[in-house]
């Protein structure tokens, strides 16, 4: 097998998750909260692949092409939200859309 | 004779189920046909048993007819069973016979009402319950009639059932009597358990001869009499029931059913044999009941309230007959009585009828002389209701009052008492007579007095009251007790007396009751009629009926109110109520608490995401 070591794949993934994941606790703006959880799910990709790779098997891979036609669904919802308040003039800023709130 | 009775039996209950099924298909005229022709198809039946009966040896004359096995509980087997002996004949007679003129006296009275199919139906369902109750053979097919005659009589007092006041005396008839269908069922109980069976002659056989248990039956039994014949102290019910059509007090609450209790004593003698002070107990609280209704009724304002204390009046009188083991003339005095008082209510009927319903003497006085028919069956029944010879309560009352005289100082008592009903039943008879009956009409009378067709009232209520008129004057001759008594020595197989007066006190108390009977009526005379002497104020006490209603009330629906509110104030509101308000308090406490964490901040709830995530994450490893 060419390449790097599983290791370095898991080490990558993790940076990526964790930076996707305080991305999304730390920001405000829904966009860049948006991107965080993209790369979150990235990361979790790029492992399902690396195990993929390391058993010689495919069923990984098959997963993370429906992790990703899921992302892209995702996407198109949440990006039409942020438009949709972008065209409103509701200002971007998830500490202020509060009104849910139990 | 077995073929007989049980047609006897199912023609009113066929009857009852046709009307019922019919519904609109056949005319409210021809539903009360219907019922007639089958409460007089039954009286054929009944005679034609008795007929058969009469032609055999009176040894042979009760026969038991089973035509299957109605219960069976473990050991113990309830066939349902007929029972034709001569007690129960004389019954059968008595109940189709009086039963099939008032039900073809209901076809006028009842004509032009609204719901006249549901009343016929009701009716022959009720002349069924009350051939089930006396032919039935064994104890627990009486104790059925005995609770579908209360279940008939409930819906017919209720018949009017827009009126509050008529559903409130239903419910209040329901209720009494099921207090005694209760004490009933408790006395059969104990038959069962000491002798393992219900029918007759097995119970009358085995059933113990003495003590509590022997007491403790026959008390039971004596309850659900009491409470059907409304006796002092389950009385009450009855002047209430008077709420149903007239024609219903007369079949019911006059003629057959309220005599029941009568029956069941006649029926059971053995049983109240083997419990002497019980017995004893029955008649003293006929005696009581005879005197007391005497009293009330002379200060009743309703026409059939009045009559219906004198029925209560005349039971009393049956219940002294049975109480001091002359059943024969008990009997008797029940037959005669079931002719000359279904002949005073349905007479009051016809004047009721005739003025619109009404039913207060002050307004319906001096209607007899617009009603010269009704005014004279009137007299009749009063008069044989008085029993002033030749007319028939003459002959069955003064042999009750007799009998008194033949039991030893307790019926010395009774006598006494009976004698003081007799004079009672005097003043109270004709000062309805004299006030309703003669004088000069009142303006209300004049203005809503309405001949029928030029007629006092519809064909059929006039010739079945006629017929009841002559069955008040013949019927007592049935039986003269010192000279021929045939209705004893038909009764002799199944309720043979063990007090018979000699002839010397039949003559000693007729002269007096008839006496007394006839100062009663001129009191009455002087006091409504003659107007020489003004009446007296009415007693409170009269008016209140003796406090019974009040009575009740604060024993049973005061005292109930106050344990109910003393039990909410007490356990409900601190126990329950405050386990609740304990429960939903903390509920309301915590999630007010708990809705803190929902502040509506995304990361907030990502965080708890993420740390509930790792939390896992670490419970999961750390358990490998």
């Amino acid at each position: 097998m060419h390449g790097p070591d599983i290791q370095w794949y898991m080490i990558l993934s993790a940076i990526l998750f964790t930076t996707g994941a305080l991305g999304v606790m730390l920001r405000r703006n829904p966009l860049i909260i948006l991107l965080s959880v993209e790369i979150m799910l990235n990361s979790a990709n790029l492992l399902l692949i690396a195990f993929s790779r390391l058993h010689g098997r495919e069923d990984g891979q098959v997963f993370a092409i429906s992790v990703m036609a899921v992302a892209a669904s995702e996407v198109v919802v949440g990006l039409g939200l942020i438009v949709a308040m972008g065209r409103r003039n509701v200002e971007l800023d998830v500490d202020k859309l509060r009104t849910l709130r139990g | 004779m077995s073929a007989a009775a049980w047609i006897c039996l199912l023609l009113p209950l066929a009857s009852a189920v046709a009307i019922t099924l019919a519904g609109t298909a056949i005319s409210r005229r021809v539903a009360g046909y219907v019922s007639t022709l089958t409460t007089m198809g039954a009286f054929v039946a009944a005679v034609v048993a008795f007929a058969d009966m009469w032609s055999k040896a009176p040894v042979e004359r009760t026969a038991t007819t089973t035509s299957w096995t109605w219960l069976a509980a473990g050991q113990y087997h309830f066939g349902l069973s007929l029972l034709a002996d001569p007690l129960s004949l004389v019954m059968m007679l008595i109940v189709s016979g009086v039963g099939s003129l008032i039900v073809a006296y209901s076809v006028g009275y009842m004509d032009g009402e609204d719901e006249e199919r549901r009343f016929f139906a009701y009716m022959s369902l009720f002349v069924f319950s009350m051939l089930l109750l006396v032919e039935g053979g064994n104890l627990l097919l009486l104790l059925a009639g005995w609770g579908m005659v209360g279940l008939s009589s409930y819906l017919l007092i209720g018949y009017y059932q827009e009126r509050a006041s008529a559903i409130a005396a239903a419910k209040k008839a329901f209720v009494m009597n099921a207090f005694g269908d209760a004490t009933m069922a408790l006395a059969l109980f104990l038959l069962i358990q000491h002798t393992g069976a219900l029918d007759y002659l097995d119970v009358f056989r085995n059933a113990p001869h003495h003590g509590t248990v022997a007491n403790l039956i026959a008390l039971g039994l004596l309850g659900g009499a009491v409470a059907k014949s409304a006796q002092i102290p389950l009385h009450t019910w009855l002047p209430d029931a008077m709420e149903g059509p007239t024609p219903v007090s007369a079949l019911i609450h006059a003629a057959t059913m309220v005599t029941a209790g009568v029956y069941l004593i006649a029926r059971c003698h053995p049983l109240f044999e083997n419990a002497w002070a019980i017995q004893d107990l029955a008649a003293g609280l006929g005696a009581a009941t005879l005197v007391m209704a005497g009293l009330i009724a002379l200060v009743q304002t309703d026409i059939k309230r009045v009559i219906a204390y004198s029925t209560m009046s005349q039971i009393g009188y049956m219940f002294v007959g049975v109480g001091i083991g002359a059943y024969p003339n008990a009997m008797f005095h029940l037959m005669t009585h079931a002719f000359f008082k279904a002949l005073l209510f349905l007479a009051a009927g016809i004047a009721i009828h005739a003025l619109t319903g009404e039913q207060d003497i002050r307004k319906l006085a001096g209607v007899g002389k617009l009603m010269p028919f009704t005014k004279i069956v009137f007299l009749i029944g009063s008069l044989a209701l008085v029993g002033i010879f030749p007319f028939a309560g003459f002959f069955s009352k003064d042999s009750i009052i007799a009998a008194c005289l033949a039991h030893g100082t307790y019926g010395a008592i009774l006598w006494v008492a009976c004698i003081v009903g007799a004079f009672l039943t005097g003043v109270y008879a004709f000062r309805l007579y004299f006030i309703v009956f003669t004088g000069e009409p009142t303006p209300f009378a004049r203005e809503h007095f309405h001949k029928h067709h030029g007629k006092e009232g519809p064909v059929s209520m006039l010739w079945t009251v006629g017929t009841l008129g002559a069955l008040s004057v013949i019927g007592g001759w049935l039986q003269f007790s010192p000279l021929w008594h045939p209705f004893t020595t038909w009764l002799d197989p199944v309720a043979a007396p063990f007090t018979v007066p000699s002839n010397g006190q039949e003559w000693l108390s007729s002269a007096f009751a008839i006496v007394l009977g006839l100062a009663g009526i001129g009191v009455a005379y002087l006091l409504y009629s003659a107007r020489t002497v003004p009446v007296p104020k009415p007693v409170t006490l009269l008016e209140k009926k003796f406090y019974w209603d009040e009575l009740y009330d604060l024993l049973w629906y005061r005292t109930g109110d106050a344990v109910a509110r003393g039990l909410y104030s007490i356990v409900e509101l601190p126990l329950i109520g405050g386990a609740i308000t304990a429960v939903t308090g903390l509920t309301g406490a915590s999630s007010r608490e708990l809705s803190i964490a929902q502040n509506g901040l995304v990361r907030t709830y990502a965080l708890a995401l993420a740390g509930g995530v790792a939390v896992l994450a670490l419970v999961f490893l750390a358990a490998r």
